[in-house]
């Protein structure tokens, strides 16, 4: 009975953990998918989870938090793809920067801003609603391990959906990828790679909004230096280990989610937690060890040649 | 870029560099520009803000001895940096190559017994450069063998690192009843001397210094040096020159987790005298936007690492006598790399725009 009970407080931990990931995760798989790694989800997330408590706690409404957020993790999107797609900026080097303007610039705000050092906490913060999918008349175990998350969890479910529909069956999911596989291809047809390219770091900014507000606003309710903590770095993992498609990803996300809350049980029971938080990053590296294949020229022209096709198609 | 040749090297040389300083001083008067918008907006006066933190940096002994200290773990991270990038291998893992490094240091420190102080030393610096040049060189072989690319796997091992020296210090090596996650103390022959009371500076800044030096002449005056050069510039092409660009790869990825190991351990040996958790505030990633700011130059990046660690100490002279945080000092940072890439940008788009307009005039 007990291990029962811990078994699905676990399966739910993670899948609570699991939210910001898959969020963020998503907004680098935008990216991703057009041809970007972007580096600087940890400091999108990290403006996100600092404004969206600073306009809670201003209008004490979870709402305009959320969008103050988006915003700005969105602003530091703009401001990455003006850099690296008009100034032609290295996106490893920016991303790296943005991350440490974040860090920085999120500590002096709290200090200049509230006048704390460390956590900002206050009764005016609003927090997301934990809502109900109708699933409570349904008894059993599915309703005990799906019902009744933040509704960002639910958000993160429809994305992850949306998301595979976008890439694979629109248009304009073909030409994000084209932009990133075969830019060319994608000029000839006539779309502009650079307006591609500006939406790709759009929807990351907005994505990485949510997964950052859902943070400080969605369970922790406060804002805290760092408090992303490197989880913009295993969404980063996560988006590498799926290799830029929606479901692998979410499913990566999952995984992670779960390394994490087994890392905090472990912690709780005296087990070293340490090996458990190094999974997704040690798991990631042999992913990508394994499908990257060795220096063979045949195979990037045979990709090459499918790009174009795939772009004439359009 | 723009100018045309004079025909004569040496003053062509000289206006190449005045040019690539002037972008430089450029970029860090930007920086500084917006960090004084930022400080009037928050109430202050930037004047005040500023003369407070060149004080706190520079203003008597001890204070300069704390930037130097503060510059010295940059300084190895920087040219950690350089040296990979130089080579055209990005290695984004000099941070957790300094935990391990450190780690090493450290154990070597209170685990050997017995020995003269010199000797003690250059062991523990040995062990660290071991274990930081082996762990460098798993993401190289990866990426040379299988092509797996390398700022992914950099980043996934800064991870695993720090992780993995966290549970050391917070398990098996943990001192009963410490609080905080840290080994024991190391013996008084492995600690390097620090010559100002009071101060955290060490003669670990000699031995930066003696790094900057010895990695200019591999940069520059041996046969290594070039093949990195080269295969940085174009692997292919430096192939058909007779170099092997992986073996440069391996090698410059060695090199470089070596200098970011003795980090580390200069940080261990020289600062805290033990190892704990969380023993870096990131200096590996500072290394990078170091050693892209000093465009991969180990005379640059010591420079600018002064310039880093006079920020940082004079950022908490200023938030004494200001209302302004230290933070400033990394917001000011992140600001001297984008103002970097912007004028490099600005110069792109500016030719871009001048040659359709030659274009549409024709």
């Amino acid at each position: 009975m007990l291990g029962n009970f811990l078994s699905l407080a676990l399966v739910r931990a993670s899948i609570r953990m699991a939210t910001p990931l898959t969020l963020a995760a998503l907004g680098g798989t935008v990216t991703m998918q057009a041809g970007i790694l972007n580096i600087a989800l940890e400091g999108m997330m990290l403006a996100a989870a600092f404004f969206a408590v600073a306009a809670s706690h201003f209008f004490a409404n979870a709402w305009l938090g959320l969008l103050a957020g988006v915003v700005a993790a969105t602003l530091i999107g703009l401001l990455y793809a003006f850099f690296v797609v008009d100034l032609k900026g290295d996106t490893f080097v920016i991303g790296i920067a943005l991350n440490i303007f974040a860090a920085g610039g999120t500590v002096y705000l709290l200090r200049s801003m509230f006048g704390v050092k460390g956590a900002f906490v206050s009764d005016r913060i609003r927090t997301l609603p934990d809502i109900s999918i109708g699933l409570a008349n349904v008894s059993g175990p599915i309703a005990e391990v799906l019902d009744g998350y933040s509704i960002l969890t639910y958000v993160s479910w429809a994305l992850v959906l949306a998301f595979s529909i976008l890439f694979y069956r629109t248009a304009f999911g073909l030409r994000l990828r084209a932009a990133g596989e075969h830019p060319v291809a994608l000029e000839t047809v006539g779309v502009s790679t650079r307006r591609m390219r500006y939406l790709a770091y759009l929807g990351s900014g907005i994505l990485c909004g949510l997964g950052g507000a859902h943070l400080s606003l969605g369970y922790l309710n406060q804002f805290a230096e760092n408090m992303v903590a490197g989880r913009g770095f295993i969404a980063l993992a996560a988006t590498i280990f799926g290799q830029g498609r929606p479901l692998p990803v979410f499913l990566a996300c999952v995984l992670f989610g779960a390394a994490d809350s087994v890392a905090i049980r472990f912690q709780s029971l005296g087990i070293p937690p340490q090996f458990a938080l190094m999974t997704p990053y040690v798991v990631t590296t042999l992913a990508l060890w394994l499908v990257s294949r060795p220096r063979a020229p045949r195979v990037k022209e045979a990709t090459a040649h499918m790009s174009t096709k795939e772009a004439d198609a359009a | 870029m723009g100018t045309r040749s004079t025909g004569n090297t040496f003053i062509d040389f000289l206006r190449g560099r005045l040019q690539t300083a002037g972008t430089l001083a450029f970029a860090i008067f930007l920086a500084f520009a917006v960090g004084a918008v930022i400080i009037a907006a928050s109430g202050d006066s930037p004047i005040v803000a500023y003369g407070a933190m060149f004080q706190g940096a520079f203003g008597g002994v001890s204070k300069t001895a704390s930037t130097l200290a503060k510059a010295t773990p940059l300084i190895m991270t920087g040219l950690s940096v350089a040296v990979a990038f130089n080579a055209g291998i990005w290695n984004i893992g000099s941070e957790g190559q300094l935990f391990l490094g450190g780690f090493a240091a450290a154990w070597v420190g209170f685990t050997v017994k017995g020995l003269p102080s010199p000797i003690h030393i250059l062991l523990c610096l040995a062990a660290a450069v071991l274990v930081g040049a082996f762990w460098a060189f798993i993401p190289g072989l990866l990426r040379v063998k299988g092509n797996t690319n390398e700022v992914v796997t950099t980043i996934m091992a800064n991870h695993v690192a720090t992780l993995f020296t966290a549970y050391l210090v917070n398990y098996p090596f943990k001192v009963p009843g410490s609080a905080r996650g840290a080994t024991v103390y190391i013996e008084k022959t492995a600690e390097l001397l620090r010559p100002i009371p009071f101060s955290r500076f060490s003669l670990g800044f000699f031995i930066a210094v003696g790094l900057v030096v010895l990695v200019y002449h591999l940069m520059t005056r041996t046969t290594l040096g070039y093949e990195w050069k080269m295969v940085g510039l174009n692997p292919e092409f430096s192939r058909y020159g007779g170099i092997s660009p992986e073996r440069a790869m391996l090698s410059a990825m060695l090199v470089s987790g070596a200098l970011a190991a003795t980090a580390g351990a200069v940080e261990v040996m020289g600062v805290h005298q033990r190892f704990i958790d969380n023993i870096s505030p990131g200096y590996g990633f500072d290394g990078i936007l170091i050693a892209l700011i000093a465009g991969n130059n180990p005379i640059g990046v010591f420079l600018v690492a002064v310039l880093f660690g006079a920020l940082r100490t004079g950022a908490i002279g200023m938030e004494q006598a200001t209302t302004i945080p230290s933070e400033l000092s990394s917001v000011i940072q992140s600001l001297i790399i984008l103002a970097v890439a912007a004028q490099v940008g600005f110069n792109v788009l500016l030719g871009r725009m001048r040659m359709r307009r030659r274009r549409a005039t024709c």
